[in-house]
Formats: C-alpha cells, sequence, structure tokens
C-alpha cells in the first residue's frame, strides 16, 4: 500500500457512512458533503501512524465536531422534520427494489421517532460498526450510557416493530 | 412459573449480542439463556431487530461525495506539499476573476462547479484560503434562495445547550450546591411547541423549571423559625423509574402575602416593540396580558412604560394608577416597527425606576420581548455586566417571553438570574392570567432573595447521588457561605422543589464516572456519618432587601417509605421530573415511558385548584402522540390541539 493509499481506502468505506451521519446530525444533505469533505482534507494532514489504528473513532469525532459547529454556527435546532428525513433517505436510494423499499421506509421512519441519542448510537453500531468503547469516545457518553442507549433504543424498535406487525394483521 | 423473572432493561442482553461483555459476564448471560426461553425469545427478537436495522442502514442507499468534492480530497491526497504552493499562486487567480468567483460561491461551489479549469482552481482556493468567511458568504446566499423552496423548522430560537447532571460518587464528592430558581418559562414553552404539533428541543426543557411551574401546598413545617419567610420540607420515598433508589424531595414553600396588605410598588414596563413582535401571539398577547397586570393596581401604585426598537423611548412617564386610563391608553397605543436596541432601553427603563424609587416598596422591571436585543449592546456579556450592576440598585427584574419562532430563550433566562428577577413565558392569555393575576404576588413581591442550598450527603448511607435538574443553577462549594455571590430570588407564595435520586450503599451500581481514588476510600467517615442521618441539608437566604444571609440547616433521614406511601407532592413532581426526562431523552429512565407518567400524575393530582394539573395529563397525552408519529392534522381531527 502506497504511504496515500490508506486514505484512499478510508475515503471509499466511510465516505458513505459518514454522509447519512453528518446528514442526520445537520438535517441537510449539503452541508452534510461539506461537513465530510472537510472531514477527510483533514484526514489528509494526519500522520498515518497516529491515526490509523482507531480510524473510524477519529473519522466519526471529527465529522460530528465539524456538524455539530455547522449546526452550532447556523442556529439551526432541527432542521428538517424527522419524517421527511427519513422518506429522503428512502428516496436516496431509487435502484433499490420497489417493493423492500416500502417496508425499509417504514423501518426508517419508526427510527426517526426514537430518542436522538438512541438513533445516534444505532447509527454508530450498526452503520459505523464502531465497539462500544468507540462509540463512547465519539458522542462522550460513558461506555456504561452507550450500552443503555443502544439497548434501550433496540429494545424500543423492536417493540414498535411488533406494534406495527399487529396492526398489520388486523387490518389485513 | 419456575423461571426467574429477567430482566427486559438489563443492556448486557444487547452487549452479549453486540460481544461487548467480559469473559464472566458472558457466562451469566448465556446461562440465564439456557434457562429461561423468555429470555431466550427475548435476545432473539433483539437480535432479529439488529439484522434488519443493519440491514437498513446497508439499504439506505451510500450517498456519495459529488464528482468535484470528491475531487478535491483526491487532490489533497495525491500531495499535501505540491497543493499548498499551488494555492497561493490560484488564490491570486481568483482575486483577478472575483465576479466569477463569487457566482460559483452563490450556486453552491462545493457540488456544482463546471469541472473547467476555472472551477477547480476556485475549489483549491477555497479551501486553502480563509475559508471560513467564504463558507459564510456562501451560505447566506444559498440559504435566501434555499428559503423559499422549503419551508422546515429552520428558525431561529435559540437555547443554551445543557447535559443533564451526571451520577456522582459520594465518596469522591459528598457535597451538592445550587441556586434556587423559581422561572416557569421552560414549561409554558413546552405547551406551546406540543400545539404546534412537534416535541421541545432536548435543549428548550428545564427540569427544574417543570417542577416549580407547580405548586406544591401544605407542607408540614419540619424546620423553620417563626422568622423565615418561607417553610422547608424534606420527604425521601423510592424513585419510581427505579425502585431501589431513593428520591430526595426538598420543597420550599414561601409565605403567601395578600396583595392587598402589599407595600406599595414603582414598575417600570419596558416593552420591545421591533419589528419581531408584529404577531398576534406578542404584541396584541402582551398588551392584553399587561392590561391584566394593571387592572390589579391601585393608587398606591406606579407605572412607567418605556419601549425599544429602532431608537428606544419614553412613552409614559411614571405615572400613578389613580389614573390608570392613561396607563392602559397608552398601553393600546403602542405598535410594532424598526430593529431592537435592547441596551439603551434597558439603561433607561432602570433610570424611571430608580428616580421614583420607593423604600420598602416593589421596584422593580418588567422587560417583555421576544428576546431579540440586535442593536445596541448585543454580546450576551455586555449585557450581563449591565444587568449585574442595575441590580444593586435594588430594582428587581421580571423577564417576560413572548412568541415563537424567534425566542432567545437563553438570553432571557440569563438576564432574569443576573437581575435578581424571574423568567415567564406566556405562550396565551391563560398563562397570563396565571403570572400576573392569580400568582401576581409571587411574580411582583419578593420575599427573600440570593436562595442557596448545600447538600451534604453521608458516605455510609448515600452510595452515589443526581441533582434532577438545576443544571445550569450549579454555584462552587465555596460560594455558598460567600454572600457577595448571586443566586436565586423567590417570591410570596411561591413553591420551589428539588429531586434528589439517591443509590444506597447496598445496591449494585457501576459509576459511569471516573475511576475509584488510589490513596483514599471514601474518605475517613466522621463519628456523624454512623447515625441514621442520610444527609445534612443547608439553606442560605437573605432578606430583599438585606445584604447578609441567615443560615436555616437540618439533618434528613430516610424513614423508609415506599413509593404508595409518599405524599402527592412527590409523586406528582416527580411525574413532572419524568416527563422532563423523557423530552430530554435522558438514560437514567429505564423503561419509563409516557404512560406511567400519566398512571403517576393521575394518581397523585391531589385537589387540584387552579386545574393545571389536570392540564399536564392532557400535554403529557399529547406528547406522547406526537412522540408516537402522529401528524398535526391527525391530532387536530382528535381534537387534540385546536384548529
Amino acid at each position: 500500500m502506497t504511504d496515500r493509499q490508506w486514505i484512499r481506502d478510508a475515503l471509499d468505506r466511510y465516505e458513505g457512512p459518514l454522509l447519512l451521519y453528518a446528514r442526520r446530525l445537520t438535517g441537510d444533505a449539503e452541508r452534510a458533503r461539506d461537513v465530510v469533505q472537510d472531514t477527510f482534507l483533514k484526514l489528509c494532514h494526519q500522520r498515518r501512524a497516529a491515526v490509523q489504528p482507531r480510524l473510524a473513532e477519529w473519522l466519526y469525532t471529527v465529522c460530528r465536531n465539524a456538524a455539530i459547529d455547522v449546526r452550532r454556527k447556523e442556529r439551526v435546532m432541527k432542521v428538517v422534520h424527522s419524517e421527511e428525513q427519513a422518506a429522503a433517505g428512502a428516496e436516496a436510494n431509487p435502484e433499490s427494489a420497489a417493493a423492500g423499499k416500502e417496508q425499509r421506509r417504514r423501518l426508517l421512519v419508526l427510527l426517526s421517532h426514537l430518542p436522538d441519542k438512541q438513533q445516534e448510537v444505532l447509527r454508530l453500531k450498526f452503520q459505523g460498526g464502531l465497539s462500544y468503547k468507540e462509540i463512547s469516545r465519539v458522542t462522550g457518553e460513558s461506555v456504561g450510557n452507550v450500552g443503555m442507549l443502544l439497548h434501550v433504543g433496540l429494545k424500543g424498535l423492536r417493540a414498535r416493530l411488533q406494534d406495527r406487525e399487529i396492526e398489520g394483521q388486523v387490518m389485513s | 412459573m419456575n423461571e426467574r423473572n429477567f430482566d427486559a432493561n438489563d443492556p448486557r442482553l444487547s452487549a452479549y449480542l453486540m460481544d461487548e461483555l467480559a469473559a464472566d459476564e458472558r457466562e451469566q448471560i448465556e446461562r440465564l439463556l439456557r434457562e429461561d426461553p423468555n429470555a431466550r425469545d427475548f435476545v432473539e427478537e433483539l437480535k432479529r431487530t439488529a439484522d434488519l436495522l443493519e440491514a437498513e442502514f446497508g439499504a439506505e442507499g451510500e450517498p456519495g461525495l459529488s464528482g468535484s468534492r470528491r475531487a478535491a480530497v483526491e487532490r489533497r491526497i495525491g500531495g499535501a506539499r505540491r497543493g499548498r504552493l499551488f494555492a497561493v499562486a490560484s488564490a491570486a487567480l481568483v482575486l483577478l476573476a472575483g465576479g466569477a468567483t463569487l457566482f460559483f460561491l452563490g450556486r453552491g461551489p462545493f457540488s456544482r462547479a463546471p469541472a473547467g479549469i476555472e472551477g477547480r482552481v476556485t475549489l483549491m482556493a477555497h479551501y486553502e484560503a480563509e475559508r471560513a468567511d467564504l463558507v459564510s458568504a456562501s451560505r447566506v446566499l444559498q440559504s435566501s434562495a434555499a428559503s423559499e423552496e422549503h419551508i422546515t423548522y429552520r428558525d431561529t430560537e435559540q437555547y443554551a445547550h445543557t447535559e443533564e447532571n451526571p451520577w456522582k460518587s459520594t465518596g469522591q464528592e459528598p457535597l451538592s450546591t445550587f441556586a434556587i430558581d423559581v422561572d416557569t418559562a421552560s414549561y409554558s414553552n413546552m405547551r406551546r411547541f406540543l400545539r404546534e404539533g412537534r416535541l421541545p428541543p432536548a435543549s428548550a426543557v428545564r427540569i427544574e423549571e417543570f417542577i416549580n411551574y407547580f405548586r406544591y401546598d401544605d407542607p408540614a413545617p419540619e424546620s423553620a423559625s417563626g422568622d423565615d419567610p418561607f417553610r422547608l420540607t424534606t420527604e425521601v420515598a423510592s424513585a419510581p423509574w427505579a425502585p431501589r433508589h431513593r428520591l430526595l424531595w426538598i420543597g420550599i414553600q414561601a409565605r403567601e402575602i395578600e396583595w392587598n396588605a402589599r407595600r406599595p410598588s414603582n414598575l417600570v414596563f419596558l416593552l420591545d416593540v421591533s419589528g419581531s413582535m408584529n404577531a398576534p401571539d406578542k404584541l396584541p398577547l402582551l398588551q392584553r396580558s399587561l392590561r391584566l397586570l394593571v387592572e390589579q393596581l391601585d393608587p398606591r401604585d406606579r407605572v412607567a412604560i418605556v419601549v425599544y426598537a429602532g431608537a428606544s423611548g419614553l412613552v409614559l412617564p411614571s405615572t400613578s394608577c389613580e389614573q390608570s386610563a392613561e396607563v392602559l391608553a397608552a398601553l393600546d397605543r403602542l405598535s410594532a416597527g424598526g430593529s431592537t436596541n435592547g441596551g439603551a432601553g434597558i439603561d433607561l427603563a432602570y433610570r424611571l425606576a430608580r428616580e421614583n424609587f420607593i423604600d420598602e416598596g416593589l421596584n422593580r422591571v418588567i422587560l417583555a420581548t421576544d428576546g431579540d436585543f440586535n442593536v445596541g449592546v448585543t454580546d450576551q456579556g455586555s449585557l450581563v455586566r449591565l444587568i449585574e450592576k442595575q441590580r444593586e440598585s435594588g430594582v428587581f427584574l421580571s423577564v417576560l417571553g413572548f412568541g415563537t419562532g424567534n425566542l432567545k430563550d437563553a438570553t432571557m433566562e440569563l438576564l432574569a438570574d443576573k437581575g435578581n428577577g424571574n423568567f415567564a413565558y406566556i405562550d396565551s392569555l391563560a398563562e397570563a392570567r396565571k403570572v400576573l393575576v392569580s400568582e401576581l404576588g409571587g411574580t411582583l413581591i419578593p420575599v427573600a432573595k440570593d436562595v442557596k442550598i448545600q447538600v451534604e450527603f453521608n458516605p455510609t448511607r448515600v452510595q452515589a447521588w443526581r441533582l434532577i435538574g438545576y443544571e445550569n443553577r450549579q454555584l462552587a462549594h465555596q460560594d455558598f457561605n460567600d454572600d457577595s455571590k448571586d443566586a436565586g430570588e423567590i417570591g410570596a407564595g411561591h413553591s420551589v422543589t428539588a429531586l434528589y435520586e439517591l443509590v444506597p450503599p447496598d445496591v449494585p451500581f457501576e459509576s459511569a464516572g471516573t475511576d475509584a481514588l488510589r490513596y483514599q476510600q471514601d474518605g475517613r467517615p466522621s463519628d456523624q456519618a454512623f447515625t441514621d442521618e442520610l444527609l445534612f441539608l443547608k439553606l442560605r437566604y437573605k432578606q430583599p432587601d438585606g445584604d447578609t444571609s441567615r443560615l436555616i440547616s437540618t439533618p434528613v433521614r430516610d424513614q423508609g417509605r415506599l413509593w404508595h406511601e409518599a405524599s402527592d407532592n412527590l409523586r406528582f413532581s416527580a411525574a413532572v421530573a419524568a416527563y422532563a426526562m423523557l423530552l430530554k431523552e435522558s438514560p437514567h429512565l429505564n423503561d419509563f415511558g409516557y404512560e406511567q407518567v400519566i398512571q403517576l400524575a393521575y394518581e397523585a393530582r391531589g385537589q387540584d385548584p387552579g386545574g393545571y394539573r389536570a392540564e399536564f395529563l392532557r400535554l403529557v397525552r399529547l406528547a406522547k402522540r406526537i412522540a408516537a408519529g402522529e401528524t398535526i392534522e391527525e391530532l387536530r381531527e382528535l381534537g387534540y390541539i385546536g384548529k
């Protein structure tokens, strides 16, 4: 691997997940692109030996801080209503099979009803693939809290999923 | 059933799935799963949910950086050193091509710049030059173009971000010190959000203001001498959201003063009539609200009116309420226009208050605004210094917040805190009636100032503790005895309540905070620690016109009360606290949700004079529906929100 190839690999691997993460934090696709571009530009200035062993954590932390800065600077409280955001997330993938799309959209909508902190932890875990400890360092929550947020979030999502399934049976 | 009931709240069940457990804990969970089919089913469902979610995220469609952005990163990867030299040259190019650059900025330079050489040059320079300015310039252009297309919640309301108070280990930190707070604005602001069909942002929720919105009447005096202007009450019972934890209730009930027995007042209304106030829920509501107040006044009282907008000005010199018709007419004549100069208005209002000062009277500036101080003294630091200077003159301050979309919650709260005052948010005429008629004594008549509380926990009785709310009212421990340090004011008839969640020593508790100390273990307990005292409660206050504080102190013991033995006061305030924590997305609630809050509040609602507790129940039901994703149209249809 050449000296710079690792950054290219990082770009390939994390570009998409980071954009989705940043979009959730900033509520805006365009600002998310700014933030993620910035994150990778900053990565170019890092020493490989210092960053690579904890690459995901580094990327998510820098991305999160930048997104929060943007949000603060613009004094945007909550930009996009979560339903719209969920819908936008589903639409961003036009090539997905039409049948799966509806179900997916529903799961995203259910997710968007969870408290923000739970959503963030779930995303960092299942999209970013971060460990509890990494999530803890990215978000500043204690490891115990991360475990709690993730568990409560997963449990809540499961309950909502069941509710929907029951409703579905009643309807049909 | 023979199986142990497994605990669905145990976060280790998820941690097990994520392979995050240490070997011994993993064994425990595996044993549980072997022995308890219910636990097995539960974990399998968690697994299914996790798998779905992972698939879901994977299929969310990976957006990419657009071509030009990706190219910018690629170029940087290609060689950071060369890039810098290149940038110096390109920056000069951009200066020459100023018009074109601006065009790119306006259109969003990163995504839509053409692939031609100019586009690239602009991009590179953009990063190498002072980036922030350009970005903000482009933002202005972008947002003005975008604003017509989508109307989302892009308002400019401002809330200071606060994290909930964390758990503290008694061994390491036995002291808790804070200033009391009688503000209620956060609660009425929450009500306004719900009526708009959305939940308030977590940072707009101040738990103590929710709790203190309600009166907690009839506390049995435990520690009060005849001279104190309030009664201090404590109670301990189990915590509804964590039954093995204890909930400590500290209640301060200020003496009622008959409105007719009050001292004469010298009021100055400082009213924001800037353009931003020109909305039905602002200036007209403000006028009607203050009308209610003026109608409570009589010939003993004086009112002056100062407005501020582009220029601040005197609308009505200090006038006796013998001529209340004159005061009312001046109120009716107000109209909105111009931008805001809060600073100059504050100066003028305080000058009038000093000139008409009534010794031993109620001297107060009442500031009514949506919080926009955007001309004149604008930065928060100078505003605060201005207010702090005026506070020494003995003039108190009340801040009434109005309106939506532009509310500067943090600024207004800070002003009220620093200016010996209180902060209420008026979302409706009903709230105006509460603040300015039925609880006018609390709003206008101070009975004590600089009220501070310090609690020392007994490490042999309390393992860890957490103060619920009052996050931005924390004081340094040494300031408790320092009479020069400002704290909270309390008005006639006010109730102030503080709740602590405590962990008894025999309950397993994993502190999320710092490691155990290496050189000390729980300090060394004094003899007093081996009594049944749970904690030692100290309170300091000053008379409204006094300079030296008086100390009240009392040990508190735990009578071992169970939840159903607790008073309505404790239970209702716990329900309100839990509701606020839900809105704050608190991790401390375990499975305690809206339904439990409703149940609790319903059981503990008591007499409910004024119907505020019944309204609370309606609001929680509404919040629950909003949280479940019902739209404002559905909520209107069901009659939860007025049309």
